[in-house]
């Protein structure tokens, strides 16, 4: 099976940009925002289905980065100061742990449009995978790194539980810091066993399909205990992986290919991203090829909303090729 | 300069109302006029009238040179009457550090906006053909803050690796797509490409063009400096400071702010004729006066010092997002702190943070003003 989808917060309209700024410099009110909310949401989804992806999202253009919806709504963490997104000109506020934390209410699907999600598609979900989420916060309560995480996946748990019920079937833990590393990595093979475990803790008992999706980083250097972490699909970033390493392993798993680069304003030609997906996908599907994703290589709200969507037109008609093709 | 911890300011000034609704045509208010006239005032501006005539009437479409001229002129003014030795026109010529040299320099095309943090946004610009230099974008300002101060001035001027890791590279990742296959290596030489084209193309033609007209401090800003702070990056980082600089008769100095300096201080003694690293420290201090053996906001230092940067220091001593206004006697234990730290106090210039942009006229002047007599304290007490 090859199919595409998104991978994380989608641009803003340049109509809801303008709409934000005048919010901000109290020009209109919350409700006028909110309606241009509801408006860039209908029209984001419409164009994912007429893309033809197969997962849709609801394209988070609320989410003011990947950890604030958890930073806002869980008990014990306060809202800290901007500090740079890994190696972007954009910036998060950072979680500062400050007490025990606690979910007491959905997070995500408050967030989420459930209502304007199409009936007859399947629904993706993205989530923060919870080694991110402890290493880009500023820890001031749990003595022990490795329980903070494990409240962390306990807490991602209940989250997919939830957006179970709620009707989404594809749930992507997004985990860039797990791959980024500037500096020489430390002690790899530990830090992999307690990712592992906490993985478990976060999808256990959940019926989802489940994809952990790496970025800004070579996912070549997680390898191969990567290939044994409890989810279905692993999401690598090709502008940042070593192609030849990757074509090292052998996969049982599938893969979300980050074949596009929402990094770069320049819409790549699909003739490419085929060639490249089936060199991929030849070598690392020996015997039996495994569920495919061509997808951004992560969120694509790097770039502006018109580039966004040729990009999304471009991964939609790589994978339709790589379909006929059928390899 | 002889003396003993001298002041300068970093950059960028806020523009005032009558400068920035005038330069877009719109009538102003009394109230805007009325503040030109206070501030002229205060500053001592020759010619006042000659300025409330052209505000008042309200014909700024031939005029728009002039009101530059003005608004830099109340910049200079205002520097001086801060008592402030080195300066420039508070960047009154340019409407933003990246957009005014990307807008005048052809091969790039504005996109759009695209997410900074939250509910801001910047506009951001691709690279489409090879750039090229059309008409030279800091000269004329330059010459007319010769024209009118008689103290020391440093220019103000966005490097090139700041100008590339902001823009997008549509130009070189299509010309490299035929020829590199890995993702990766493209990307990076394509940057690579991109960033020594501008160097060679856009930023020494200009640096040519102040040092023949008698630049004698350029100060290069590099707030994107330390983004990827992977040793491939910063070995290119260095490599484009040196290779902006090379050869020029004068004198060079780099500014960088929020940002990581554990990483740049690792290669700063690498940045060959890089007479001043001006860094920001205040906004990340303690208020209380003091020289103790920690200041926490001035930590960072020592990492300068360990890694032998030789060069002198523009020391944040004022924070440029709050308007609490440093009292002299805290800027002058910021100085002697560090003075403890760097041996040499003759390595010390005395500076805010960044740009003052973000605040009030009303509050940067008392910020400047006690960060000059900050800088006197500090003096009289190594006498």
């Amino acid at each position: 099976m090859i199919g595409c989808y998104v991978t994380g917060v989608l641009p803003r309209s340049t109509e809801l940009i303008g709409k934000t700024r005048a919010y901000e410099r109290r020009k209109i009110s919350k409700k006028e925002l909110e309606e241009s909310f509801e408006k860039a949401v209908e029209s984001l989804i419409k164009d994912q289905i007429s893309a033809g992806l197969n997962y849709i999202t609801d394209g988070m253009l609320r989410w003011q980065d990947l950890l604030r919806p958890f930073t806002e709504n869980l008990k014990g963490i306060t809202v800290g100061g901007l500090t740079r997104w890994f190696n972007n000109n954009t910036f998060y506020r950072k979680p500062i742990i400050t007490d025990c934390i606690e979910r007491e209410k959905d997070v995500v699907i408050n967030m989420t449009h459930l209502e304007k999600l199409p009936k007859n598609l399947p629904w993706k979900a993205i989530l923060p995978a919870p080694y991110t989420f402890v290493s880009l916060s500023e820890n001031q309560y749990y003595k022990d790194e490795a329980e903070f995480m494990f409240r962390v996946a306990g807490i991602i748990n209940e989250e997919i539980r939830s957006l179970a019920e709620a009707g989404f079937s594809y749930i992507q833990l997004s985990d860039p810091a797990l791959v980024y590393e500037p500096s020489a990595p430390k002690s790899k093979k530990d830090k992999l066993a307690l990712v592992n475990d906490v993985l478990r803790t976060a999808v256990r008992g959940t019926p989802t399909k489940t994809c952990l999706q790496t970025f800004f980083g070579d996912f070549s250097k997680i390898l191969p205990e990567a290939l044994d972490f409890p989810v279905d699909h692993l999401g690598i970033d090709l502008y940042e992986t070593d192609f030849e390493k990757l074509k090292e392993y052998s996969l049982e798993k599938g893969v979300a290919l980050g074949l596009v680069d929402s990094r770069s304003s320049l819409v790549e030609e699909p003739s490419e991203l085929v060639a490249v997906a089936r060199e991929i996908i030849e070598s690392i599907y020996r015997s039996n090829i495994g569920e495919v994703f061509i997808c951004p290589n992560c969120d694509l709200d790097f770039l502006p909303w018109e580039k966004a969507e040729e990009k999304m037109k471009a991964l939609s008609s790589a994978t339709k090729r790589l379909r006929e093709e059928s390899l | 300069m002889n003396k003993l911890f001298p002041t300068q300011e970093v950059g960028s000034l806020a523009k005032p109302r009558w400068r920035t609704k005038g330069y877009r045509g719109k009538p102003l208010s009394r109230e805007e006029i009325n503040e030109a006239v206070h501030w002229g005032r205060k500053l001592g501006i020759e010619n006042l009238e000659e300025l409330v005539k052209l505000l008042s009437e309200g014909d700024f479409a031939s005029e728009k040179r002039a009101l530059l001229e003005w608004s830099a002129k109340y910049a200079i003014r205002f520097f001086e009457t801060a008592g402030l030795d080195i300066f420039f026109d508070g960047e009154q010529w340019r409407s933003e550090m990246y957009e005014h040299v990307i807008r005048k320099t052809a091969g790039f095309k504005f996109l759009g906006y695209v997410k900074s943090f939250d509910y801001r946004y910047f506009n951001k610009a691709a690279c489409i053909d090879k750039p090229k230099y059309t008409k030279p974008f800091y000269i004329d300002e330059f010459l007319f803050t010769k024209e009118n101060t008689k103290r020391g001035i440093k220019v103000p001027f966005t490097g090139a690796y700041t100008l590339v890791d902001w823009t997008f590279n549509e130009y070189y990742e299509k010309k490299l797509s035929e020829e590199i296959r890995d993702f990766r290596r493209r990307k990076f030489e394509a940057k690579r490409e991109f960033l020594f084209d501008v160097i060679k193309e856009v930023i020494r033609p200009e640096i040519s063009k102040l040092a023949g007209a008698g630049a004698k401090w350029i100060q290069i800003d590099e707030p994107a400096a330390t983004t990827d702070p992977t040793d491939e990056e910063m070995k290119l980082f260095v490599e484009c400071f040196n290779e902006t600089v090379k050869g020029f008769d004068c004198a060079f100095s780099l500014h960088n702010c929020y940002s990581n300096y554990e990483v740049l201080a690792k290669c700063a003694c690498e940045l060959r004729n890089c007479s001043q690293l001006s860094l920001e420290f205040a906004n990340r201090d303690s208020r209380q006066a003091g020289t103790g053996n920690e200041r926490t906001g001035y930590k960072a230092m020592k990492s300068f010092e360990e890694h032998s940067f030789e060069g002198n220091y523009g020391l944040g001593v004022v924070d440029v997002h709050t308007n609490f206004v440093e009292s002299p006697e805290l800027v002058r234990d910021r100085i002697l702190h560090v003075v403890k730290i760097v041996g040499d106090p003759s390595r010390i210039c005395v500076s805010p943070d960044c740009g003052l942009r973000t605040r009030t006229w009303e509050i940067s002047f008392r910020k400047l003003k006690n960060m000059v007599l900050g800088a006197e304290l500090a003096r009289k007490a190594l006498e």
